[in-house]
């Protein structure tokens, strides 16, 4: 079947109110309310045992030995495995070809590249034995140290240590770009100039740490995990363990959130059914918040060293820039290379400009591998445009709201084709951008009047205008799975529905989400619909939730399955009204002859007919009513042309977000005074959950801009933090209160017109608040680079701008 | 001579959890949560952190919130102590957990019963200006929010000026 684009709610259906577009109250409120909810760590089996693993303490080195028989003499103790042990288990997958292979094995044999790193598990009666069991194995474990890199820098230095003795040197990846036109823009443009900007190593920290439960029985595994990927997951063990993929059933129960840190494929997703089935017991291991510090993916570590041709009216000419991303060790499954290409390809926001030319590196060093984050690359590449845009402004002296203006992207212009291939297929950047200006004018002028009795404090305004892509492809990241997802519907005998779906939910509200959706879409309430998600036995394959993708991909798998189930509905009610197919109607939930109200027939008597009593059923009708939907994004393209170009997102949200803060001189504290959004998501399925997903986002992205920052000692290459008062989440105080407003520019090409929301919020306050602060400390000299921006980067910035012996 | 094992000095531990007598003989190092999650099987109290810092272990022990990971369970012996279970009256939710899902308060709920033990430990009349909601809250993280709407729940059951 082909896809009408855009996919609508079948027109046979009215219904007396809609429910896509309503701030339906959430259905899966109540069991985290009254403490019901199910996290894997809640999960118990009978017999079971934990498990512990053992992690590398040094940044690099040589495994030479491990002695595990103090270990296995402790009381308690069932079982050590090393990465020797597990010689059956085939490494991950190594999918993208343009990438160096990193060889990443279960549990890391011979060699370790960053701390953290599994080597040995432990099976133990409780989680207290088998810590104590696991730091046994530690200490009887012989390393021989290897040198560390810690950075970039060293790792790129002529001379550097190798991460993998059989590369050339330690790039994961280098992909060159060269532009003839930004070429010849530099030689024609009155000046240019030569920039850095710095986004740290940061991650996703959901509340719940990792978690996987285990149980292998007759050759079934059945595998709880804490994945927005279950299929992937299942796949991924098939493949590796050999283990025949229709006997793993992989089920996500409730997650505690996820943030992207979660779509990748882990060892211990691997090593648990591994253990279960070599000791015939189910097998526990909750990720302590430490081994989540360590283990779980970071993100970010980008450096992009940028070269900007501008003229004299501020017209920015062209830029090239260096995209350099430090992705830790590179041992992990999907690879972390895919985020600094977004960052290439999203770098010019919400802008009309082409000539930009970006030459990608993907840098291994001895910290944890860096993967997915909300954001996933598109923060980075705002701050430096965002960036450049104020210092071009400083430097002509032409206003950078006017600058903004002239280069911000008109409805006219869409669709609009990005210098990397991304094509916007929609928007409303100008007005968006207006909007935001508008609304944070009014607050500018009241909080410099607040502080005009202050000579310490400073107050500046940040501006920026953002692309969302959404509903990515996968085969750019994986080498492997591509774009769709999947729904199968069902209409039970008592005419409620029940929807499968391969994508899964971290917290987001999918569950009514895809109930507004099912609901509209089979003239239905939503409380009459079901949604099954995160179990590889009960839902259809699908890619899980990642990406922003949710909306659109639930949103065409359900509108094809539910035409589907109409199409034979409505013949089985014809056959029951003695009437035409075509002549029958839904309205109500009830299925009549056009034009007249009675008589009618339910879907409880549609549905029974399908299931029970099928001689009710036009002769010769195959009995049933459940029917599947797999949905790919028209638009999405998986791999590049031949000039490098592709357009990796099946829809672009769009948004602007500006914010005033202050700063005070003395001590550098930093104070957001009031954060606007401007956001467009398209057609909006739950307002109040896309609200939530801002709020929650641009939170993010306040903690990325201000607070977090993952430390590494420079010489060692060991980390600088151990738990949460090293990494600084922030609490209630310190996220600001913002305004939001929604502007609702339909995908012409995605069902239902949606776009998806999940990350917008995250990409803007980065890019707000360093320009915010290099705006309010200007006539000090102070440019902001580099997030975070906290109090002593502020001092340090307002001491190197006023020179030697500066006194601000 | 002393045991080397950590894990094998065993202690009993009486206490009254959600109303019910609960005696128990378990390691001398459990900590309270792990005694609240798997020895009486309460499993809304969450273990976050581990050390004290994100609040969604928070439990009530005497009156007092507390750091349930941060805390031993022969620490709480004799004591009174009340978890999440304890506030919905069966079908029946508290205005708190009424208000929290209708200003959507939530999004995965990891943090949720900890955030609703805090608030349930204090006295409202204690907390009738917005800042002093908001610095109270300031003791519990939540990842997915963005706490306003947590704010706004809060001052609308309490009768705060969000």
């Amino acid at each position: 079947m082909t896809v009408d684009s855009p996919m609508r709610i079948n027109p046979m259906i009215s219904h007396r109110a809609a429910h896509i577009g309503r701030a339906v109250l959430r259905r899966e409120d109540r069991s985290p309310l009254t403490g019901r909810r199910r996290y894997v760590a809640d999960l118990r089996l009978p017999g079971m045992l934990e498990v512990a693993f053992v992690r590398s303490p040094e940044a690099h080195a040589r495994i030479v030995s491990i002695d595990t028989g103090p270990a296995l003499a402790l009381p308690g103790v069932h079982a050590v495995f090393t990465g020797a042990d597990l010689d059956d288990v085939a490494p991950f997958p190594h999918k993208i070809l343009y990438i160096q292979p990193v060889g990443q094995t279960a549990l890391a044999v011979d060699r370790v590249r960053y701390v953290g790193s599994p080597y040995a598990a432990v099976v133990a009666t409780d989680r207290y034995v088998a810590e104590d069991a696991a730091s046994l194995v530690a200490a009887h474990t012989e390393f021989e140290s290897l040198p560390a890199v810690a950075d970039l820098d060293q790792a790129l230095a002529p001379d550097a240590p190798k991460l993998y003795d059989d590369w050339p040197d330690n790039y994961l990846v280098n992909y060159p770009a060269e532009k003839e036109e930004v070429t010849r823009a530099f030689e024609e443009a009155d000046h240019s100039y030569s920039d850095t900007f710095i986004s740290p190593r940061q991650t996703g920290l959901p509340l719940e740490c990792r978690g996987v439960l285990a149980d292998v029985v007759d050759g079934q595994v059945t595998l709880w995990s804490s994945t927005q990927s279950p299929h992937i997951v299942r796949t991924t063990i098939a493949e590796m363990t050999g283990i025949p993929e229709p006997r793993i059933r992989v089920i996500t129960p409730a997650m505690g959130g996820g943030f992207g840190t979660k779509t990748h494929i882990y060892p211990e997703d691997v090593v648990m059914p591994w253990i279960s089935r070599r000791i015939g017991r189910p097998v526990r291991w909750i990720e302590d918040r430490f081994e989540n510090l360590v283990s779980a993916v970071h993100a970010r570590d980008q450096r992009h060293d940028v070269d900007v041709a501008y003229d004299d009216d501020g017209t920015i000419r062209a830029i090239r820039c260096k995209a350099y991303c430090d992705v830790g060790s590179g041992e992990i499954f999907m690879p972390g290379t895919a985020p600094v290409f977004v960052t290439g390809g999203c770098i010019t926001g919400g802008y009309d400009f082409p000539n930009m030319e970006v030459h990608h590196f993907c840098v291994v060093t001895n910290k944890t591998p860096a993967g997915a984050y909300r954001g996933f690359g598109v923060p980075e590449g705002l701050l430096v445009m965002e960036g450049i845009i104020d210092q071009v402004a400083r430097r002509t002296g032409v206003d950078r709201v006017e600058i903004r203006r002239r280069m911000v992207l008109q409805e006219d212009q869409m669709p609009y084709l990005m210098h990397g291939g991304g094509r916007i297929d929609s928007g409303s950047h100008a007005k968006s951008f207006e909007r935001a200006a508008e609304l944070i004018a009014r607050s500018l002028e009241r909080i410099r009047a607040e502080y005009a009795d202050d000579p310490d404090v400073r107050v500046g305004v940040g501006y920026t205008n953002y692309v969302e892509p959404t509903t990515p492809t996968y085969h750019l990241t994986t080498g492997h799975w591509a774009g769709y997802d999947s729904a199968t519907l069902r209409v039970d005998p008592d005419g409620a529905a029940r929807v499968g779906l391969g994508t899964t939910d971290l917290g987001q509200g999918t569950e009514t989400t895809a109930a507004q959706l099912v609901a509209d879409s089979l003239g239905l309430d939503p409380d009459d619909v079901t949604v099954v998600m995160g179990d590889t036995d009960r839902a259809p394959y699908g890619l899980g939730a990642w990406g922003s993708r949710s909306a659109i991909v639930m949103s065409g798998s359900i509108l094809m399955a539910a035409d589907r189930v109409m199409v034979k509905a409505r013949e089985i009610a014809a056959h029951m009204l003695e009437a035409a197919a075509e002549d029958v109607v839904l309205t109500n939930g009830e299925f009549h002859v056009a034009g007249s109200e009675a008589p009618s027939v339910s879907w409880s008597q549609v549905a029974t007919a399908a299931w029970v009593r099928t001689v009710d059923l036009p002769r010769g009708m195959e009995p049933g009513l459940e029917m599947s939907g797999y949905f790919e994004p028209p638009e999405l393209e998986h791999l590049p042309d031949a000039s490098g170009k592709v357009n990796a997102a099946a829809s672009w949200s769009n948004g602007a977000h500006a914010g005033v803060v202050s700063v005070r001189i003395s001590t550098g504290e930093l104070k957001i005074e009031d954060y606007v959004v401007v956001h467009d998501c398209g057609t909006m399925i739950n307002p109040m959950i896309i609200d939530g997903q801002v709020q929650g986002g641009v939170a993010q992205g306040v903690a990325g801009a201000m607070y977090e920052e993952f430390q590494y000692d420079p010489e060692t290459a060991l980390p600088r933090f151990a738990s949460f008062m090293e990494y600084l989440y922030p609490t209630c105080s310190e996220v600001p209160e913002m305004t939001i407003e929604h502007f609702e520019t339909p995908a012409p090409e995605q069902p239902l017109g949606v776009k998806g929301c999940g990350e917008g919020g995250t990409i803007g306050p980065g890019a707000v608040v360093a320009c915010a602060v290099s705006d309010a400390l200007a006539d000090l000299g102070v440019e902001i680079k580099a997030t975070p921006v906290t109090p002593s980067a502020i001092r340090q910035a307002i001491r190197e701008a006023s020179g030697p012996g500066g006194g601000a | 001579m002393m045991d080397t094992n950590p894990g094998s000095r065993e202690v009993d531990v009486a206490v009254t959890i959600n109303g019910a007598q609960v005696r128990e003989r378990v390691p001398a190092r459990l900590l309270l949560s792990d005694f609240i999650r798997d020895v009486v099987g309460l499993t809304g109290t969450h273990v976050g952190c581990e050390h004290g810092y994100c609040g969604a272990c928070t439990v009530i022990v005497d009156g007092d919130a507390i750091r349930s990971c941060s805390t031993l369970a022969v620490q709480a012996d004799g004591s009174n102590i009340r978890t999440v279970e304890d506030l919905a009256d069966g079908d029946q939710l508290t205005p708190m957990q009424q208000a929290f899902h209708e200003n959507h308060a939530m999004q995965c709920g990891f943090c949720t019963t900890g955030f609703l033990m805090t608030l349930e430990s204090v006295d409202s009349a204690d907390y009738q200006d917005k800042e002093r909601v908001v610095e109270l809250l300031s003791g519990n993280l939540c990842r997915c929010t963005g706490y306003q709407n947590i704010v706004t729940a809060v001052c609308s059951v309490w009768g705060v000026d969000d």
